[in-house]
Formats: structure tokens, sequence, C-alpha cells
């Protein structure tokens, strides 16, 4: 059995008492001009360190930065590319996290690397693999305001042109695993031809594999067409929605399937029991050589010390799984 | 003479410096219970009094005993927990509750520091309470086997709470549900929710409902049964008004949000001016309560003054044009 453990991307940024909340302090002070870029950066890669060593310690195999430098999933593509202007707050789908839109005000074009330096400081600094990790091209779209193209397709493959542009640059940093996440095609699945094009574009050319996450949302409406996507892992959220564990198996999975079956927005802690019955759900309609595990989205939504306690019970339950399927 | 247009707050007033470093050194072992209590009753008549300066009609007590307006409450009803700190945007964060088995009132929870208040002022001092559908949509959700059974539990605790503030004699209620606007769908559980913690209150009723989806929820949200409905229309520019006024009008009272509580800027009293005079264009000013948009405890206590003192300006303006007493 060769399952192997990951994570969706953000990690809480910061613990609580009696842990210092270093990250939070350091960004009020430097919105206080109390600090400049070198010492915030300097407090981030702590934290990212910390949050690295705190997912290798509760055993997952491919691990992220924990996502600390974002202060959303699209706030920091849309300060780096042209074209964008920010505004103010909006709710994050279906949850009480805000993001600040992005208002499309001019033709979007990659201009410098976005997260390419994060990824090479994390890879660095960790003993396991690191997946860099990039807002797609459809839900960065639909999570913006357009004032300058009128038409989704054209905004949507324009960002999709940029963000290769990152994946690019990622690759030739040495990146191996190259993650892009694209929830918001979830709730519109008559876009999936477009995020198909889009995707064509965004990976044209690319060694190494994508994998591609969704999450808060029932794949029911897209299922199977999703697999003619041009990626090589698909992540699915079987929390939110349970009954994706039947939509799936209705076509076989010809993907690596990301398994997210932890719940990533509540604290209730999952039992080894639990996670094992889950995965035994799944083996025989995907080979465990096929299969990630991983929360159902990423753990901001929890406390920090939570989040931690799911990665362990997760690592456990597919430790465990390995040996009573095996 | 028409009477109407009376000034009130949301209901928090931001924490004077003495008090926050309070917080923090309780937070952290370095200060008693009672020595944190003696500061925010000083607060407390601090906020009393600055309202009176201002000229407010409808006082609140300032919200200086609580952190965020979930946890609060958490932290005194059986059967809840704080799970810890998680980010809702930016660099801010709420310790966020946890329902962890069935949710109990036990003892009043702000009456002492309400009456507290009511006894320093002879003007009215609303009951500020979080209402039942934000406390669950807040909060993790571990044991209730649905959303409905959660909120109808909380609905219930709320109910005990209100009822203490109203048997002691509070003329006014308000019970905050800022979530309500984010899920159209649920509105109708929020309002079986409401009409278990209001009923047979004698106190006049509010509820404090933030910007989301009116388009959704409007008019059906006024089925919620209480007296009057606390609304955000100045971070909209009062664009909220020509819904309304555009889907039958406003048949019942209104608080009209009329500064926005998210900006360092305090507005000109002619914008103010202007938002008042646009909902008296279909809304009888016996049935408009002028107040800020939301809390003000994000604002500096500086900020916050300025804004109140040009609120009430207005007002004074608005009646002295339109002979209003």
């Amino acid at each position: 059995m060769s399952i192997l453990t990951t994570v969706v991307g953000a990690y809480p940024k910061i613990p609580n008492r009696p842990r210092p909340a270093k990250l939070r302090t350091a960004i009020a002070r430097y919105e206080q001009g109390e600090i400049g870029d070198a010492e915030l950066t300097a407090v981030q890669r702590e934290v990212v360190r910390e949050v690295i060593d705190e997912q290798i310690d509760a055993g997952v195999d491919l691990i992220t930065d924990g996502l600390i430098r974002w202060e959303d999933d699209v706030t920091p593509f849309a300060r780096a590319f042209a074209g964008f202007s920010i505004d103010g707050l909006v709710r994050y789908f279906d949850t009480n996290t805000y993001y600040r839109q992005p208002v499309v005000e001019g033709p979007v074009a990659w201009t410098r690397p976005v997260v390419v330096e994060e990824w090479k400081y994390a890879a660095a600094v960790s003993d396991r693999p690191v997946k860099a990790v990039v807002t797609g091209p459809y839900t960065m779209a639909r999570l913006s305001l357009d004032r300058h193209y009128g038409r989704l397709e054209p905004l949507v493959l324009d960002l999709a042109e940029a963000l290769h542009q990152e994946l690019v640059a990622l690759q030739a940093a040495g990146a191996d695993y190259l993650q892009v996440n694209e929830p918001a095609v979830l709730q519109h699945p008559e876009d999936l031809p477009l995020l198909e094009r889009a995707l064509e574009v965004l990976t044209a050319d690319l060694q190494q594999e994508v994998m591609l996450y969704t999450w808060f949302g029932s794949v029911a409406a897209v299922y199977p067409r999703i697999l003619d996507l041009p990626v090589a892992v698909l992540g699915i959220d079987f929390v939110h929605d349970p009954q994706n564990l039947e939509v799936v198996r209705r076509a076989p999975f010809t993907k690596k399937l990301a398994y997210g079956i932890v719940d990533a927005t509540n604290t209730r802690l999952e039992t080894v029991d639990e996670i094992v019955e889950r995965i035994r759900a799944m083996v025989d309609h995907v080979p465990p050589d096929r299969l990630y595990v991983n929360p159902s989205a990423g753990l901001e939504y929890l406390p920090r010390e939570t989040a931690q306690a799911k990665l362990r019970r997760m690592v456990e339950g597919v430790r465990r799984a390995r040996e009573v399927l095996s | 003479m028409t009477r109407g247009l009376l000034t009130t707050t949301v209901g928090s007033f931001p924490k004077p410096p003495y008090l926050q470093q309070a917080r923090n050194r309780y937070l952290s072992g370095r200060l008693s219970r009672q020595e944190l209590h003696e500061l925010e009753l000083r607060a407390t008549r601090e906020v009393i009094r600055l309202q009176e300066e201002l000229g407010l009609d409808i006082l609140v007590d300032g919200e200086m005993a609580r952190g965020d307006m979930t946890t609060y409450f958490a932290e005194h009803l059986e059967g809840m927990e704080i799970s810890g700190l998680v980010r809702s945007y930016g660099n801010r964060y709420y310790r966020k509750p946890i329902i962890k088995g069935p949710v109990r009132w036990q003892e009043p929870i702000t009456l002492e520091i309400w009456r507290y208040a009511q006894s320093l002022t002879d003007r009215p001092v609303k009951g500020m309470l979080t209402g039942p559908y934000t406390m669950v949509d807040w909060s993790f959700l571990e044991h209730y086997g649905s959303r409905r059974e959660a909120v109808l539990a909380l609905a219930e605790a709320v109910h005990r709470e209100a009822r203490a503030l109203d048997e002691a004699g509070a003329r006014y209620i308000q019970i905050d549900e800022p979530a309500v606007s984010s899920r159209p769908g649920e509105l109708d559980l929020a309002i079986e929710a409401m009409g278990v913690v209001t009923r047979g209150l004698r106190a006049r009723t509010i509820t404090h409902i933030c910007y989301g989806d009116f388009d959704a929820i409007f008019p059906h949200m006024l089925e919620m049964p209480v007296d009057q409905f606390d609304l955000e229309l100045a971070n909209r520019d009062f664009r909220l008004l020509d819904l309304f006024r555009a889907r039958g009008g406003f048949p019942r009272e209104i608080g009209l949000g009329v500064i926005d509580v998210h900006s360092h800027q305090v507005e000109p009293v002619e914008r103010v001016k202007a938002g008042i005079e646009k909902a008296l264009e279909f809304i009888p000013p016996e049935r408009i309560y002028v107040d800020p948009d939301c809390g003000l405890k994000t604002r500096t206590p500086e900020e916050a003054r300025a804004k109140l003192a040009v609120m009430v300006e207005a007002v004074r303006q608005v009646k002295r044009e339109r002979g209003i007493e």
C-alpha cells in the first residue's frame, strides 16, 4: 500500500497561547511603519520553517509552505500581475473568511515571479518535497471584478498565460510538484470547457505532473468529463459533499486522486477508524498507488493546534489503512 | 409636531488603550479578574458620559467587557468552548467558539454591566445580545446533528438572557444577527429562532443585520419578529434604500446606518444629512432611528467621537429644517 499523504495548501499562520503570534505582531508593526520589508520577510520565513516542521512532524509526505505569505488566494497574484487593482472585502465562497477582491482594470499579464522565491526558500529548508501552489486562472477570474474584458473567456485565457509563465518559472527553479487550485469551477460546471482550454494554455510544455485541486462542492455536474482535463492529479473534497463518493464511482477514475477526507472546516477530530473506512471505500476504485490522502481544503479555517492534530490523525489513519488493507 | 429621528449606536465602542493593555495582561495571567473588571467599569462610565455629551438618545454600555461578539457569549454558555484563533481576513483573527455539547443558559451574562450602565444615566441603555443564528454560523459545530437543532438550542439560551434584561427593565433589547444576510437559504430558520428569542418580551426589540445579499432576503426578512431592523446603509452609499423603495418601501422601524465604521475618514455632515433625507423620502421620521453602520470598536476613540458628533449634528440640522421634534 503506497498511499501518500499531502495537504491542500494553507496552514494557520499563528499559533495560540502560550506560543507567540509572531506573524500577526510583525504585520501589525509593518502596517504601522515600525519595521520594513526585510524584517517582515524574516518573520515570514521563520513561520514558514515552523509550519514546515509541523507538517513533517505530523508525518505528511508531500507538504507546502503553508501559503504563509498569502493574505488570501487571489491578492498575491493580483498584486504581481499587470492589469489589477485591489478592492474591498468579499466573502470567500460559503465561509466566514473574506478576501480583497481584485479588480481587472486592464490587460492581465505576468510581470515578475510571484511565488517562486517563497517556494525556493521552503524547498531549501524542507527535507520533504514541497508543492508549488498557484490559484488557477478560472478561479482567479471568478473571484475578481472585471472592468476591462467584458467577457469571462478572454480574461481567463490571459490569466492562464500569466500563470503559465509563473509555472514555467517554478519549473525552472526546480519545483517537481505543481498545484493549481480551481474550486470555482464546481460552482459553474457549465464552464468546464473553458477551464479545459485555460489549462491547455497553463500546462503547455510543462514536464511536471500538475495537480488540480477543487473543494467546497459537488463534482456531480462535471464528472467524468473533468477527467479529460490535462492534469495528472485531481483533488476532490469528499467532506463538503459526501455524495462525491458515489459520483466518482460512476466511471473509472483515470487519474490520480487527491482524496479530501479530513474536514478542514470543523474542529471535530476524525477517528482513525473513520479514516480507514473512507480509504477502504475508495481503494477498490482508485488503487493505493494512485491515491493521495489530504484534508478537504486548506487548513486555515482551523486553529493551528487543531490543524496539526488533524494532520497527525490523518497520517495515523493512512498508516493503519496500509496495515489493514494490504 | 412630528417626532422621530432618535439617535443611537450599534453597540460596541473602541476600548481605551488602558483597557486594551489590561486585557492583554489579564490574558497572560499578569492581572486579576477583579482588577480587569474595575477597569471595564471605568471604561463603561466613560462611554456613558461620552454618549451623553454627544447628545445621543438611546445609549449602550459600549461592550467594554467583550472581545468578540460570539466568543463572549460562548465563554458563558454551558456546552460551548473556545477553539483558538482563526483568521477571518488580512491580519484579523477571532477566537472561534465550538459547540461541544447541549447548549444551556446558566446565569445572566450581560445583566450586571447593563444594570451598571443604566444606573449611570436617565436615558435608556439598550441590552445587547448576539443572535442564535449568528452564534451557530460563527462557531464550529461538533455536537448537534443539524444546524437547525443547534440554532434552536441557542435561541432558547439567548431568550433566557433577553428575559433577564427585560425583567430588569431594559426598554430596548437588540439581538444582532449579522450572519443572516450571508445565507439567504437559511433565512426561515433565523426568523424561527428570533421568534423564540423575542417571545413575550415587553422591551422594544431590534435586530442588526450586516450588509449582504439583501436582494435575496428583502422583504422576506421583515417577517423576523422584532420591532426594528438596524442596517448598514452608509458603506454602500445608501443604495440599499433604492432596493427597499422599489420593493414596496420599508414598512417597519429602521435603524439607519449613516456612518461608515470601516473608514478612518470622518464623513461630512452634508453626506450624513443626504442619507437621512433619502430615507425620509419614503419612511416617516418616527420610524427612523439614526446610528452608525455597525459597532465602532475598530475605530480609534478619537475617530468614534468625531464620527458620532457629525451624526448628531446632521440629525439636529435635519430636524430643525423639517420641524421634527
